[in-house]
């Protein structure tokens, strides 16, 4: 084929422009360290990269979250811990009062001291993260949860949650009403109006001492007293005045109690004995009951609940708040579990990205090394080619 | 005498060849010039009584080797490289400001969404409220930077359209004037005005790559040429001027192409060239980049709105709009028009306007949760009236909850063995609440859902954070970033097609070019040989002129 001159020129001009144009592309992506400088040099790349680069920071978000989650439930974590030291020596203390070879000054002096020991309890759950929220009172957050021993729980029971992965939402905060709160149980003995004033007392409680279902004890003159549980009935022939009377000797049947009328008795006097219990009390005006008990010194068998239930009731309390350690600590693992999978996924999302942004360097300057060969080729066929004239010989 | 005027027309006619190799020669690098040859032939025979004895050589006709068909190619290619290259250079500049992380709304809608979740985590902390707030602002400012790109770019177009249609005038001119000269001077084939033709030709390529064109050649030597779907803007020495014209029906209004007297609209008519890819990158990357930004920001407002409006803020009161506009703001809801909406950051809605009680005697292990609030934004506070709960009453004879709100009751079943963690909305006339049942309820187990207030609450910010990854946008199948990336992915992939069409194109055109050139362009080695044909033509013909001279001297001498 005929070629024009200006066509050898050109192609000539053209073959090296294109190699400059190939060189300085591969020199930006060097300078750069990635494949592409526009979404348009890969549109399918472009769009897995901004995927990906998403994917990384909500798991970056969700590591953050877990690290929120970790410190909220470890500051819980150790204010339970607290409680529970104080709630073991208040036990401690309840045992050691109950003896009954302490004097009336004896308990008085437990008692300042369990007394103290509930304000400490209290201050605990009414304890304040560091921007001054209340840790115990749910969602409100701005209400102290105990305003005092006596007072019921101010705060509402909401859980905030925090997200700590693609639908993992993790609860960092318990309702106080779900840690200092717990069953209460007390014998209680209702005089069921009979004609005469005398009273039913307790002397001595034994180990199976729930009254369930309730008792009734009556005096039918001239001196039978009547106990019935409604199923099993006993019936002490003779009875008099102060006479001790064990019920589960009566019949194995009733609750392990020694109980007593005193007074004069009358034809009709009956009393109901039962174990009541109620779903919540605040472990506060339990143990300040208590206290107050001691300090008058009437925390014997017919003071219920201020003698051995207390000992149940604390307990229950206890529980609680080791129930809800146990669930704080599973929190705490399931956060840090999932704190590892973001940890790794997201190492995984990087390489991945990695792979398909970064640029390959070695593969890199081996193709720069290639294309300035190329390039310089170019040009020498160039100034070859153009030196090529019949001119030359004329 | 005849050997004397045989000489001497061979001299001329070498002359000619030579003065048009010469000129050959000196055009090597002129742009649009096409190589001449001097066509030789014959002169007419003398009768010599019983035979014809030759009588020289003349110039038939200097003719411009110009292949027509491989010509209009060259055009064709021409326009469709520039439309391409015009395309792929507008629509990479918007990929990359849409791709990168500075202006990216990706990065933005990212920190928008964690700084919720700091809310989430802290509902009571100004400072998180405040970055939240921040980020709104930041987010909106994107969507605006961007739009504003968009519509500079836009604007910058208009600009240069004006200029195309004033050069595509000019142009058109003249061809128009050329025509004129063309036609006057044309002497029919070997006559033609080689050097006038050649500039028509030209300028019709420069047309070329502002607009596709197609020409018709006339029998006087004047070219038509038609735009369009047949627009003349040259009809022989007639020419037909293009305008612009305002076009109010976009926002913002800008220009389209208008033909003739009467201005009639031809925008949509016009393809190829710097032109034609002017205005379909308008169409297919600009308008419909600005009206996916415009749904992504209406659907940012819709959204975010209807959380915050079911929410609580910090002070007790039902969350207000968080991005502005809203209806019956006379700005339409876009990119362009967003704000953020709130200033004050306590402001922000994180908490759940109901709040669950479990009532003390409650025995069994079951819960009650509220899912989401239905109520049709906005709520009015209290959520269910002053003093007024709704309370759930676990019946485990019939495995079933009452529900009353003290006026109506009604009842879901939930049987604790295959029902729990089941969620159940409630509807009119209750307050619409999605509530979610689990755990084993002992009977008469009582639960309240009333108003709340508590100012650690942080479930409606949890709410707003999983905004991040639901599925909210046309109609529940994309969620935000999924928008963002298909808008990315539509103008890179569009980018990506005009680039490598335009290398197609650009191929195609070189191939063509290099055909046209062989017939048309100038080869100095032929040149320089034909230098050599012509030089020997003429010394030869000299020498004719000799014997003829040495002939005539002889037959005097004899006398």
């Amino acid at each position: 084929m005929r070629i024009s001159t200006g066509q050898i020129f050109q192609q000539g001009l053209t073959a090296m422009l294109n190699q400059q144009t190939e060189l300085v592309k591969t020199q930006q992506q060097i300078s750069s360290g990635k494949k592409f400088t526009s979404p348009a040099d890969d549109p399918v790349a472009a769009v897995q990269i901004l995927n990906f680069e998403r994917e990384s920071n909500l798991l970056g978000q969700y590591i953050n979250n877990a690290q929120t989650a970790t410190s909220k439930l470890s500051s819980e974590e150790s204010v339970l811990k607290g409680v529970t030291n104080v709630l073991q020596r208040v036990r401690e203390l309840a045992v050691q009062g109950l003896n009954d070879t302490n004097t009336q000054s004896d308990r008085a002096d437990i008692a300042q001291e369990i007394k103290q020991l509930n304000e400490e309890l209290l201050s605990l759950a009414n304890t304040k993260d560091a921007s001054g929220n209340y840790l115990f009172s749910g969602f409100s957050s701005n209400i102290q949860p105990y305003t005092s021993v006596g007072a019921s729980y101010a705060g509402d029971e909401g859980q905030r949650n925090i997200q700590v992965g693609p639908d993992v939402l993790i609860e960092t905060n318990d309702p106080g009403s779900a840690i200092f709160e717990a069953e209460f149980t007390q014998t209680v003995v209702t005089d069921n109006a009979g004609p005469s004033s005398a009273a039913l007392n307790i002397t001595s409680i034994g180990v199976n001492n729930v009254i369930s279902p309730t008792v009734t004890v009556s005096f039918a003159t001239p001196d039978t007293l009547t106990i019935s549980d409604g199923t099993n009935n006993a019936a002490v022939t003779p009875y008099v005045a102060g006479q001790s009377v064990v019920l589960s000797d009566l019949d194995v049947n009733f609750p392990e109690l020694t109980l007593q009328l005193d007074g004069t008795l009358a034809n009709g006097d009956s009393y109901t004995l039962e174990t009541q219990t109620t779903p919540r009390n605040t472990v506060f005006s339990t143990v300040n009951a208590f206290a107050d008990a001691l300090i008058a010194d009437s925390v014997g068998s017919n003071d219920s609940p201020n003698n051995g239930d207390f000992l149940t009731n604390i307990s229950a309390v206890l529980e609680t708040v080791i129930d809800t350690q146990a669930k704080i600590g599973a929190r705490v693992n399931l956060v840090e579990q999932q704190e590892t999978i973001s940890e790794e996924l997201s190492l995984s999302v990087q390489e991945t990205l990695s792979g398909i942004q970064d640029l390959d360097i070695a593969e890199a300057i081996s193709k720069l090394a290639f294309q300035s060969t190329a390039l310089q080729a170019a040009q020498q066929t160039f100034s070859r080619v153009q030196s090529l004239s019949l001119f030359n010989y004329l | 005498m005849s050997l004397l005027t045989t000489g001497v027309s061979a001299l001329n006619t070498s002359q000619s060849s030579l003065a048009t190799t010469g000129y050959n020669i000196s055009n090597v690098n002129t742009e649009g010039y096409n190589r001449q040859r001097v066509n030789q032939a014959t002169l007419p025979a003398n009768f010599e009584g019983t035979h014809y004895v030759g009588s020289g050589v003349t110039v038939g006709g200097i003719e411009r080797l110009y292949d027509q068909f491989l010509a209009g190619q060259v055009r064709t290619f021409t326009s469709q490289q520039a439309q391409h290259e015009a395309f792929a250079g507008v629509a990479g500049q918007i990929s990359s400001i849409l791709g990168s992380s500075s202006s990216s709304l990706a990065t933005g809608l990212e920190a928008f969404f964690n700084a919720a979740n700091g809310v989430a985590n802290d509902p009571t902390s100004i400072a998180a409220r405040q970055v939240l707030l921040s980020e709104g602002e930041s987010i909106t400012n994107r969507f605006r930077t961007l739009d504003n790109q968009l519509t500079q770019i836009d604007a910058q177009l208009d600009s240069g359209l004006a200029a195309t249609l004033s050069e595509i005038n000019v142009l058109s001119r003249g061809i128009a004037e050329l025509n004129i000269a063309i036609s006057e001077l044309n002497r029919g084939p070997g006559g033609q005005p080689n050097d006038l033709l050649d500039q028509r030709d030209q300028l019709i390529n420069r047309l070329s790559e502002y607009v596709s064109v197609n020409t018709i050649e006339e029998s006087t030597g004047s070219v038509s040429v038609f735009v369009g779907n047949g627009q003349a803007l040259v009809i022989g020495s007639r020419q037909i001027d293009l305008q612009t014209r305002q076009d109010v029906s976009t926002d913002p209004p800008r220009l389209g192409i208008a033909y003739g007297p009467n201005a009639i609209d031809i925008t949509a008519q016009i393809s190829g060239g710097s032109l034609g890819g002017t205005l379909q990158v308008r169409g297919d990357v600009i308008d419909s980049a600005r009206a996916e930004l415009n749904a992504l920001a209406a659907g940012l407002i819709d959204n975010v709105n209807t959380i915050q409006q079911q929410g609580v803020t910090l002070d007790g009161n039902v969350g207000s709009n968080f991005f502005g506009p809203v209806p019956p703001s006379t700005s339409v809801a876009g990119a362009s028009t967003l704000f953020v909406a709130i200033t004050n950051p306590r402001d922000i809605a994180a908490a759940f306007p109901a709040a669950v009680t479990t009532n003390s005697s409650a025995t069994g292990t079951g819960t009650l949760e509220i899912d989401s609030i239905d109520t049709t934004p906005p709520l009015t506070l209290p959520l269910f009236g002053v003093g007024a709960e709704i309370q759930f009453t676990y019946d485990a004879a019939n495995n079933q909850y009452t529900v009353t709100d003290g006026t109506n009751s009604t009842t879901i079943a939930y049987d604790p063995a295959v029902d729990s963690g089941k969620t159940v909305s409630l509807s009119a006339p209750f307050v619409g609440l999605t509530v979610k049942l689990s755990g084993v309820p002992e009977d008469s187990d009582q639960f309240t859902i009333g108003n709340n207030t508590a100012v650690g609450d942080n479930r409606n910010a949890l709410a707003l954070a999983n905004l991040q990854s639901e599925k909210v946008l046309a109609s529940g199948t994309q969620s935000f970033a999924d928008a963002y990336d298909i808008l990315i992915s539509d103008v890179a992939t569009r980018t990506n097609r005009a680039d490598i069409n335009r290398q197609t194109q650009q191929g195609l055109l070189d191939q063509v070019q290099v055909r046209f050139d062989s017939v048309s362009g100038v080869n100095l080695d032929e040149e320089a040989a034909n230098l050599i044909r012509y030089q020997q033509a003429y010394q030869a013909a000299s020498q004719i002129i000799t014997v003829s001279n040495t002939v005539f001297n002889s037959l005097l001498a004899a006398l």
